[in-house]
């Protein structure tokens, strides 16, 4: 294969001689902006850096990617600023072995093989300091015992509230410990169709990854923990009545479904205040301030009975096999994951703990929730759990669609499992 | 009475079609608590032009609007004389394998990207175009199918006789090319102009996969810069969407009448 | 395409003597189009043949490649639910997309061409949206379409109708692809206002003058004169049709329940969310194969239908002959 590959760029190459020849003047107009070609230098060593982070947060890792140039003369960050676009351009960097040398990654069961394992150097390396980390971050990107990637920032999921519909209404603020049948009386209570205002989003297309808390809490999961069974799992009726709840409260009128991808979204309703409750990560809590909401945070409600859990997702470093850099590669990530960085991050979660009892993020009630939860995420996501998951979750995110747009729970997912087993063989 | 209702036609679907941009204009000037109001707010209640100067400078625009520029302006000279010579070829030569080359051309139209970027990037990486504008301008100069294809429709509305006469008076078939059919091509070759700036300034994917540092990058590069994986910010996105899309409606403005008025002189020829 | 010069026109012009012509006829034609011929050979046959290739293997972006024959294709036709689902939302989006597309493209061509002042900020404001950018339009579009919050339903509901969340339902969110579309014709319209100039004004005056109404003189004039333009536009439409991707990927991710999963979608989900560049690859061969031959089918009906003033008079139609003689009165 990899022959056959060479031979059709190597013919094309030839006649591309040809044409660089016919296409000279073109070429000295393009030369003003010729590059310092990455590898190539012998001064300058490069190191490409890729990141999905977008405004601020971009601007924020440009600034550390600046800081690591000044403490280390002679290298220099290339970030590279993929945003929306991120999966298609690590596909065409990975197929072309052309991938940059760091990368933010969070789907470790897709990339882990092109992935370099880290395990020695994270070992090996007291600079890290390992133990500073939150315990679990680093299974997240662990794949048979093999590390993929540092943990760099994190979320939990959340309920935010809008304080001023709740005062209002005379309604009083949720709190730690409450249980979904309050959050649906809540939410009931705080709907008014007249003035187009609900007490709950609920989202058209939901990632299964981010239900599973819900799951979990019901005392179910999606899938065996030994990877091989979904029958009995992901069509329990602990799985199916935790999802019910969301298609029955858009039924009842209750909460709005907000819209999917690229739509106008949960986030912009709740900035608008139309709605009063909308459960995600920590990603619009800064945007959620900006918009002048006076907003807060609680933990996720409880089934009766039954124990809260979490849900984590991690954001990590990860360095591509094919690096040719993977020592000043290594040396960034350290960077990256230091107190000093980290500190930079305002709008990540960090993920010492040693920055958050300086920064007392643990007494803050905006984000205290996010580590009581991270305290509850104790199991392991479905992806993780097997290989095929990718296949089985475009068949499972189908049956919530449908549950959310009026379908039932049971039959739907009954009817999921029936389709979805052949992937496990 | 039927002006009337042609003008009326005319305001209407300009609304139609103005009105989102109007939308996308006062968004980019409004204050963050204003965005989401519902019933929506059309005219912002505190104008902040500021939001321009900082959507604008957050990122290095100036570059990026630079990049684009580059790349407009020498891929569409090459789409031009390109699609030129080769449409003449197709509309007026008959040549063994014509209806099956030209079959090829339309098929390149259907090609879908999503297989063949990869490849391409292989191929750009192994001659060490990747981060670099070539890949952007370079196939250009080869003729796009699309083109090809409108600008040889409007060949074969040229009538035969006026080929035919120069060719009486001893001219080659390049010269009644230059002489005869590229003037009256001009409202054509203008459209094709104005087609190939839209499709350049706006190309996203082209320049995504291709280009790596921020040096390189283009308009719309930066702009997609503020919609993330996890967040978008609207006033921005409206705020660049509003900037970067004068230019190319400036080049629409001026180049319009010709494309619409000059084509009318081909009437003279009968 | 298949239309053969009868062997007349090279005699007429064979003022240089046959041998002459024949060897500068036997050259040139290939010089013009070389530089497509190099591009082509260069830019596209490598990365197409490439394609053709991993179809037939297991070819993950990361991790190892298997030869397996024609096992894509098979999975394909016989075990994915996906893939004729999707087939048909593109073929129903098709059927409704391409006729509205001339329709409308056509009609504000025309409503353009009439002789207004301001003219040329009419065709500016008609032409705004082609020059907004993909990420823009579909926020605006959300904007409009939204059940609770948005415009469309607003002016609605102004006028006492209850409109549907469009994007949200699936009996509505196709339809609001189509009109979503429709409005970032743009070009079409360009493409028909330039080929209406281009008929001769003198047609429709001697045809006023033998008695034609108007709708006749659009029927026996413009849409004669106008074929090729309407043969170029209606086979860029039926490829863009099928191609359709930007919208449904910013816009509704293919959702509702499917009722947007367009096939180019389908496609680029198998390429860059499954990572199975092989199976994609054999979903793009059978999409290229299709639209192929529907282009195919349209260009051998051209031959009936459309008319190039070029070649005028070797196509002793009624309706040529009547635009022959207006043309020389």
């Amino acid at each position: 294969m990899k022959k056959k590959i060479s031979l059709v760029v190597l013919t094309t190459a030839m006649s591309m001689m040809l044409l660089t020849a016919c296409t000279g003047n073109n070429e000295s107009a393009n030369g003003t902006t010729q590059p310092v070609n990455g590898n190539g230098s012998t001064k300058v060593k490069t190191l490409r850096f890729a990141t999905w982070d977008t405004g601020d947060a971009l601007k924020i890792e440009q600034d550390i990617a600046k800081k690591f140039e000044t403490n280390h003369p002679g290298t220099k960050i290339q970030v590279e600023a993929y945003a929306d676009g991120f999966d298609q351009k690590l596909a065409a960097g990975f197929g072309a072995t052309n991938p940059p040398d760091v990368m933010y990654m969070w789907d470790f069961p897709t990339y882990h093989q092109s992935l370099e394992p880290l395990n020695s150097y994270a070992d090996g390396d007291k600079d890290l300091n390992k133990d500073d980390f939150y315990s679990g971050l680093f299974n997240y990107a662990t794949i048979e015992n093999s590390l993929y990637g540092i943990p760099a920032g994190f979320t939990t999921r959340v309920v935010y509230y809008n304080k001023k519909m709740f005062d209002d209404s005379k309604i009083p603020y949720p709190k730690d410990g409450w249980t979904w049948d309050d959050f649906q009386d809540i939410s009931k209570q705080l709907t008014d169709k007249a003035k187009k205002q609900y007490g709950f989003g609920v989202r058209a297309e939901n990632d299964t990854y981010d239900l599973q808390g819900f799951v979990w809490s019901n005392g179910s999961s999606l899938i065996s923990d030994d990877g091989k069974t979904i029958n009995g799992y992901m069509n329990s009726s602990e799985t199916a009545s935790a999802i019910q709840m969301f298609g029955d409260m858009v039924k009842n009128g209750s909460a709005v479904l907000a819209g999917g991808k690229g739509q106008q979204s949960g986030e912009d309703i709740f900035k608008g205040g139309k709605i009063a409750m909308w459960e995600s990560g920590i990603w619009p809590l800064e945007s959620f301030k900006q918009a002048g909401i006076d907003v807060g945070v609680v933990e996720m409600p409880a089934f009766p009975g039954k124990p809260v859990k979490g849900v984590v997702a991690e954001s990590a470093l990860s360095i591509a096999k094919d690096s040719k850099n993977k020592d000043l590669a290594w040396e960034f990530i350290k960077y990256y994951v230091s107190n000093e960085a980290i500190k930079m991050r305002v709008a990540d979660l960090p993920v010492r703990v040693s920055v958050v009892k300086e920064l007392k993020k643990d007494q803050d009630p905006l984000y205290k929730p996010f580590y009581t939860m991270l305290q509850r995420s104790d199991n392991t996501p479905a992806f993780l759990l097997n290989t095929k998951w990718n296949e089985i979750n475009r068949q499972l995110s189908a049956a919530v669609e449908s549950v959310v747009h009026g379908g039932n729970a049971q039959d739907t997912l009954n009817q999921t499992v029936k389709e979805s087993e052949r992937y496990l063989k | 009475m039927k002006r009337f209702i042609v003008y009326a036609l005319l305001i209407f679907c300009s609304l139609l079609f103005a009105a989102p941009l109007f939308w996308a204009v006062t968004t980019a000037l409004k204050s963050q608590s204003e965005l989401y109001l519902f019933p929506p707010k059309w005219i912002p209640s505190d104008w902040k032009f500021i939001n321009f100067v900082n959507a604008w400078t957050i990122q290095p625009f100036n570059l990026f609007l630079k990049n684009t520029l580059i790349v407009t302006l020498l891929s569409t000279i090459g789409q031009l004389i390109s699609c030129t010579l080769v449409s003449y070829g197709f509309a007026r030569f008959e040549f063994k394998g014509r209806n099956l080359l030209f079959l090829v051309v339309l098929a390149t139209m259907m090609v879908p990207w999503e297989v063949t970027m990869i490849p391409q990037y292989m191929e750009f990486n192994y001659l060490g175009w990747i981060n670099t504008l070539k890949p952007l301008i370079v196939p250009s100069w080869f003729g796009s199918a699309y083109f090809i294809f409108l600008l040889r429709q409007f060949i074969l509305t040229i009538p035969r006789e006026l080929d035919e006469a120069a060719t009486i008076d001893g001219a080659s078939k390049f010269g009644i090319l230059v002489r005869i059919i590229a003037p009256l091509m001009g409202p054509a070759l203008i459209l094709v102009g104005v087609f190939q700036i839209m499709s350049c300034w706006n190309d996203y994917l082209g320049p995504l996969i291709f280009l790596n540092d921020q040096t390189k990058y283009t308009l719309t590069l930066g702009l997609s810069q503020f919609k993330g994986m996890f967040g978008v910010d609207m006033q921005s996105i409206m705020a660049i969407t509003c900037l970067i899309s004068i230019p190319p409606l400036a080049v629409f403005f001026f180049a319009q009448r010709y494309i619409v008025g000059g084509i009318a002189g081909t009437g003279i020829k009968g | 395409m298949a239309h053969t010069y009868p062997q007349t026109v090279g005699k007429q012009s064979a003022s240089l003597g046959p041998r002459r012509k024949r060897r500068w006829g036997g050259a040139a034609p290939y010089l013009f189009i070389f530089p497509w011929i190099f591009g082509f050979l260069v830019f596209t046959l490598g990365p197409l043949l490439f394609s053709l290739i991993i179809s037939l293997f297991d070819w993950p972006i990361v991790g190892k490649v298997h030869f397996i024959g024609l096992g894509n294709y098979v999975e394909m036709f016989t075990d994915d639910p996906l893939f004729w689902k999707s087939f048909g939302v593109t073929l129903k989006f098709a059927a409704l997309f391409v006729p509205l597309n001339i329709a409308v493209g056509l009609g504000l061509a025309i409503l353009l061409n009439q002789n207004t002042r301001g003219n040329a900020i009419f065709r500016t404001a008609f032409y705004l949206p082609s020059v907004i950018s993909g990420v823009a339009l579909a926020m605006i579009w959300s904007w409009v379409y939204s059940g609770d919050y948005g415009i469309l339903n607003y002016f609605l509901s102004i006028i006492g109708v209850q409109g549907p969340d469009w994007l949200n339902d699936k009996n509505w969110s196709l339809v609001a692809m189509v009109v979503a579309s429709l409005w970032g014709q743009g070009s079409m319209m360009l493409v028909f206002l330039a080929g209406l100039k281009g008929i001769p004004k003198d047609l429709y005056e001697s045809a006023s003058i033998d008695g034609a109404g108007k709708i006749r003189q659009f029927i026996s004039i413009t849409i004669p004169m106008l074929s090729p333009t309407i043969l170029f536009n209606l086979i860029t439409s039926i490829i863009a049709a099928f191609q359709q991707l930007t919208l449904a990927l910013l816009l509704t991710g293919g959702g509702p329940m499917k009722s947007t999963y367009f096939y180019a979608m389908y496609m680029y989900e198998n390429a860059f969310k499954f990572f199975k560049m092989g199976y994609s690859a054999a979903n793009a061969w059978f999409m290229f194969l299709i639209v192929l031959t529907l282009t195919f089918l349209v260009f051998k009906s051209s031959e009936a239908w459309v008319f190039y003033e070029g070649e005028m008079k070797r196509k002793p139609e009624k309706t040529t002959k009547s635009v022959r003689k207006g043309r020389s009165a």
